[in-house]
């Protein structure tokens, strides 16, 4: 009887004196957390989420992906190069099939929130002049999505309904010949001046409030142009520091040299912000350069300014507060994200470095934002994937290169 | 300058979906139907006509009640109106300039006419239809009633505006005739065939002050907006009881708990135990002293399928009754959690009553489990009655009648293996999403001292309790146990002579 009796009441007092134990050592680690927080610095904290997307149909297998943008839904679009792909990764494709896998995905793709593929279109069509290389995809106000391309020829910008109905197409591929174009030694110019063709552009951001589109124009040229949503008329334009745009080679960037006074190529992004500012990555200048939406100059950041080859900024995304408090840069020459209080555009952490594992990139070229925070990014060249990061709420930055955000409880 | 290339005017006819009308509005619906195809057919383009049901449907609404007016906002994505034509021009852009008596009609065939909205129980007449927008994907005056109210009612977009069709939003504001803001209003939406899933943001605005925010997923039936609390009560059982009913690991828990206990006085008081454990922590949580860290719900179901593991062994084992409504009780706290973010969305149906719709759950639940057992122990007696080897004993405790008992008991252990096998994979599947979560890295918050708190108080009350229970005077189904147990112990005894002789007549187990 005694040792029956005692079983349980020992039982509930040990779960008791764990539970207890549990409080107490949280406790602890509250009181020593706060110590450190005294002075921490805030910044949104983000985890892989490795299992988003989900895999795709049919064997259909990612090229470079060098897109992504969010619609009203917070469904993820992609645009992506699969028939770049080596035939190595294409065997199902070739003719005769070689292998039972893989067959190229089309290039516009559509994932739900949990990472369904919803739709897929994408192509030469009728109507319209497929991209060379398709390069950038963008929701616009009316939801519809534009593409932009940095092939040789592409100097258009094309608009497809969400259905991959095609809407409109502004420019016309080949416009950026040169005069002694010849099919055997093609030469291109850029020409930042054209009012109605571009120089391989490579993404497009919308002001909803001014009906505006703002095009990162780009591989060829050297400007932000300013276009109507509706009619894509020109409306102005400009080069680095708001001067007028000069197409004229100014060589390889130079950490030890004076900041150039043009953009080089490619300008890469440029983003209008809730406040009435717009952020351009100005990319193998190493530079996110700030206007105002007339393109008077404002301020800009360096980040990581020894970068040489590619550079360190290639795209730009707010965070989604009313306030668009932080800035998101991809940068896919040092494989990595960088958190910046817009404000100040000071870093406040950076995160992610180079591999293929989840939370690696290799290529970070795109960005963009959900409604509910997370991030999504895009790796071109062998990168080929979309990740999801998922925000975690604003945390105390512990290190200010988080390298590989790893889910927590594995890290 | 810029090119736009030339777009001209597109015919775009598609095959009509077959969508069933709501029943009892058919005719209503085929006339309509007929009367808005009759007035598309007579205007000079083509249009959007027909398509399939769109997948997700996001619907957006408001309800204010002023004076002797009810306002009715609500924001639906055009592609889910189906069977209206749509004035096109372009690849497929709504045509803004001819598109006002369609959308109209749109509104009035899907929404005027599926949404009922009832004062002091009578359902008002159909509304008058005051506004219909068309607005772009992007607009986000739909994120308060003020802005929405000011953009369905402000001017239309501009004619030249080129949106795709499929990308419109409709913005409709209605309008019906009330007696008094006071009054007691309700809605059945009955907009769950606008997709195949349709998510609805509802807010009512009472005129009282304040806002009522119900989000749900399909039909939730008639809801009382600002429900009495017997209404609350009503809806709150009724939940709870189909809650209890659809939750296999809750049912599982209770078949643990009734496999080897088949008399009904004591699985009564074990299923209450359970249920003022759950109480206690269903309030708990409901009053937001449950931790916000991610892990804290892994840990909930883990524990919950711990639980139920825990149980089956304890069926294999041992199964002592003195033990067994203890151990009930502390995972009766743990389920309360898991019940908790089940009713999580739901309280808002309960209006200003939240306690009412609280204990009415705990009622519900308590109702849906003495269900169970009324139907489990006449089931399990029966199945155990045609297994060779015997009756049940006269207290309906396995184990009790020789030979025929310890065949009952083997039938206890085969059921018990099956639910403790089923709940180990649940465990381990829970366990590996727990494992995720760096819990020790979580910045506890006040919520995480409350539930632990909690706990150890409801562990130090059941431990003296429990001691209570054991001195002489206990409660006389506590004696009952015993003498099972003593019992118990005898026929083991009884069972381990009768297999020796067996053993040594080396003849066959008779049944008893």
């Amino acid at each position: 009887m005694i040792r029956r009796s005692f079983i349980p009441m020992a039982t509930a007092a040990l779960t008791a004196a764990g539970i207890a134990f549990l409080a107490v050592a949280c406790a602890d680690m509250e009181v020593a957390e706060q110590t450190a927080d005294a002075d921490a610095v805030m910044a949104p904290m983000f985890e892989v989420d490795p299992l988003w997307p989900k895999p795709l149909p049919n064997h259909w297998i990612l090229g470079s992906a060098i897109g992504v943008t969010v619609d009203a839904n917070d469904n993820i679009w992609i645009i992506h190069r699969g028939n770049g792909n080596p035939s190595t990764e294409l065997g199902a494709a070739q003719d005769p099939p070689v292998a039972e896998c893989c067959i190229p995905a089309p290039p516009v793709l559509q994932f739900s929130p949990e990472g369904d593929l919803l739709n897929h279109w994408g192509g030469p069509g009728e109507g319209y002049d497929w991209p060379g290389s398709n390069h950038g995809i963008t929701v616009d106000p009316m939801g519809n999505l534009w593409i932009g391309g940095n092939g040789g020829d592409d100097a258009h910008i094309l608009v497809f309904a969400q259905d991959g109905t095609f809407l409109k197409q502004f420019g016309e591929p080949g416009a950026r010949r040169a005069e002694s174009f010849d099919e055997a030694d093609p030469e291109w110019t850029g020409n930042s001046m054209d009012p109605g063709n571009f120089g391989r552009v490579a993404k497009i951001s919308f002001d909803a409030s001014a009906n505006e589109a703002y095009v990162a124009d780009g591989y060829l040229n050297k400007r932000v142009a300013v276009l109507d949503i509706e009619t894509g008329a020109l409306k102005r334009y400009w080069g680095a520091y708001g001067n007028e745009p000069d197409d004229a080679n100014i060589g390889r960037y130079d950490p030890e040299a004076p900041p150039a006074q043009q953009f080089r190529n490619p300008v890469h992004a440029a983003d209008p912000s809730n406040d009435g500012h717009v952020y351009v990555c100005d990319r193998p200048n190493n530079r996110i350069q700030v206007f105002r939406t007339d393109g008077t100059f404002v301020m800009e950041k360096v980040l990581s300014g020894n970068t040489l080859g590619a550079g360190s900024t290639w795209d730009v995304a707010f965070s989604k507060d009313p306030d668009q408090k932080y800035v998101y840069v991809a940068d896919g020459q040092n494989m990595k994200v960088y958190v910046l209080l817009r404000e100040t555009l000071e870093v406040l952490t950076t995160f992610g470095d180079g591999g293929r594992q989840p939370g690696q990139f290799f290529g970070t070229h795109s960005i963009a934002t959900d409604s509910k925070g997370n991030i999504y990014t895009t790796e071109t060249y062998e990168g080929k994937r979309v990740q999801k990061f998922t925000y975690m709420g604003e945390g105390p930055v512990e290190q200010q290169d988080q390298g590989v955000i790893w889910p927590s409880a594995s890290r | 300058m810029a090119l736009c290339l030339p777009v001209g005017t597109t015919d775009r006819v598609s095959p009509l979906t077959g969508r069933r009308a709501a029943t009892g509005r058919v005719a209503v619906r085929v006339l309509l139907f007929l009367a808005i195809a009759g007035l598309t057919a007579a205007v000079p383009s083509t249009g959007a006509f027909g398509h399939d049901i769109p997948s997700d449907i996001t619907v957006r609404a408001f309800i204010k009640p002023e004076g002797q007016r009810l306002s009715m906002l609500v924001r639906v994505p055009l592609e889910a109106m189906l069977d209206v034509t749509f004035p096109l021009t372009g690849p497929g852009y709504l045509d803004l300039s001819r598109a006002d008596e369609s959308l109209r009609d749109a509104a009035m065939l899907w929404l005027g006419q599926e949404v009922s909205i009832y004062e002091d129980g009578t359902r008002l007449a159909v509304p008058e239809l005051v506004a219909a927008r068309a607005s772009l994907p992007s607009d986000r005056s739909f994120g308060a009633y003020d802005t929405a109210l000011a953009s369905t009612r402000g001017p239309p977009l501009p004619a030249s505006t080129q949106i795709f069709w499929q990308q419109v939003m409709l913005d409709v504001l209605f309008e019906y005739r009330i007696t008094s803001d006071r009054s007691e209003f309700a809605i059945l939406p009955g907009l769950e065939r606008l997709g195949m899933r349709v998510s609805t943001v509802l807010r009512f605005l009472p005129a009282t002050g304040g806002e009522r925010l119900y989000q749900y997923t399909g039909n939730p039936g008639r809801v009382v907006l600002d429900p009495r609390w017997h209404q609350a009560a009503y809806r709150f059982v009724r939940l709870g009881f189909t809650h209890i009913l659809d939750g296999m690991d809750h049912l599982l828990f209770l078949l643990c708990l009734i496999i080897p206990f088949q008399r009904l006085r004591v699985l009564v008081i074990l299923v209450t135990a359970f249920t003022v454990a759950h109480s206690v922590t269903l309030v708990a949580a409901t009053l937001g002293l449950t931790p916000t860290a991610l892990w804290f719900v892994p840990l909930v179901e883990t524990v919950i399928a711990a639980s139920i593991v825990y149980m089956a062994l304890e069926n294999i084992v041992s199964p002592g009754l003195r033990r067994r409504w203890m151990a009930v009780f502390g995972f009766g706290l743990v389920h309360g959690f898991g019940f908790a973010y089940a009713l999580r969305d739901m309280l808002p149906f309960g209006g200003d009553h939240l306690v009412v719709s609280l204990l009415a759950f705990n009622v519900g639940v308590e109702i849906g489990q003495l269900l169970v057992v009324l139907v489990c122990v006449p089931v399990l007696r029966m199945l155990f009655r045609f297994i060779p080897g015997g009756q049940i004993g006269k207290t309906g405790r396995i184990g009790q009648a020789g030979q025929a008992g310890q065949s009952r008991r083997i039938g206890a252990v085969i059921l018990s293996v099956l639910a403790g096998h089923t709940a180990w994979h649940w465990l381990v599947e829970r366990g590996a999403v727990l494992w995720e979560f760096d819990v020790l890295a979580t910045t506890p918050d006040a919520a995480l001292y409350g539930v632990a708190g909690l706990l150890v108080l409801m562990l130090i009350i059941a431990a003296l309790a429990g001691w209570a229970l054991t001195r002489p005077g206990r409660p006389d189904w506590t004696d009952e146990t015993d003498r099972t147990d003593r019992t118990d112990r005898t026929v083991q005894a009884d069972q381990a002579a009768r297999a020796d002789q067996a053993v040594r007549a080396d003849g066959p187990d008779r049944p008893a």
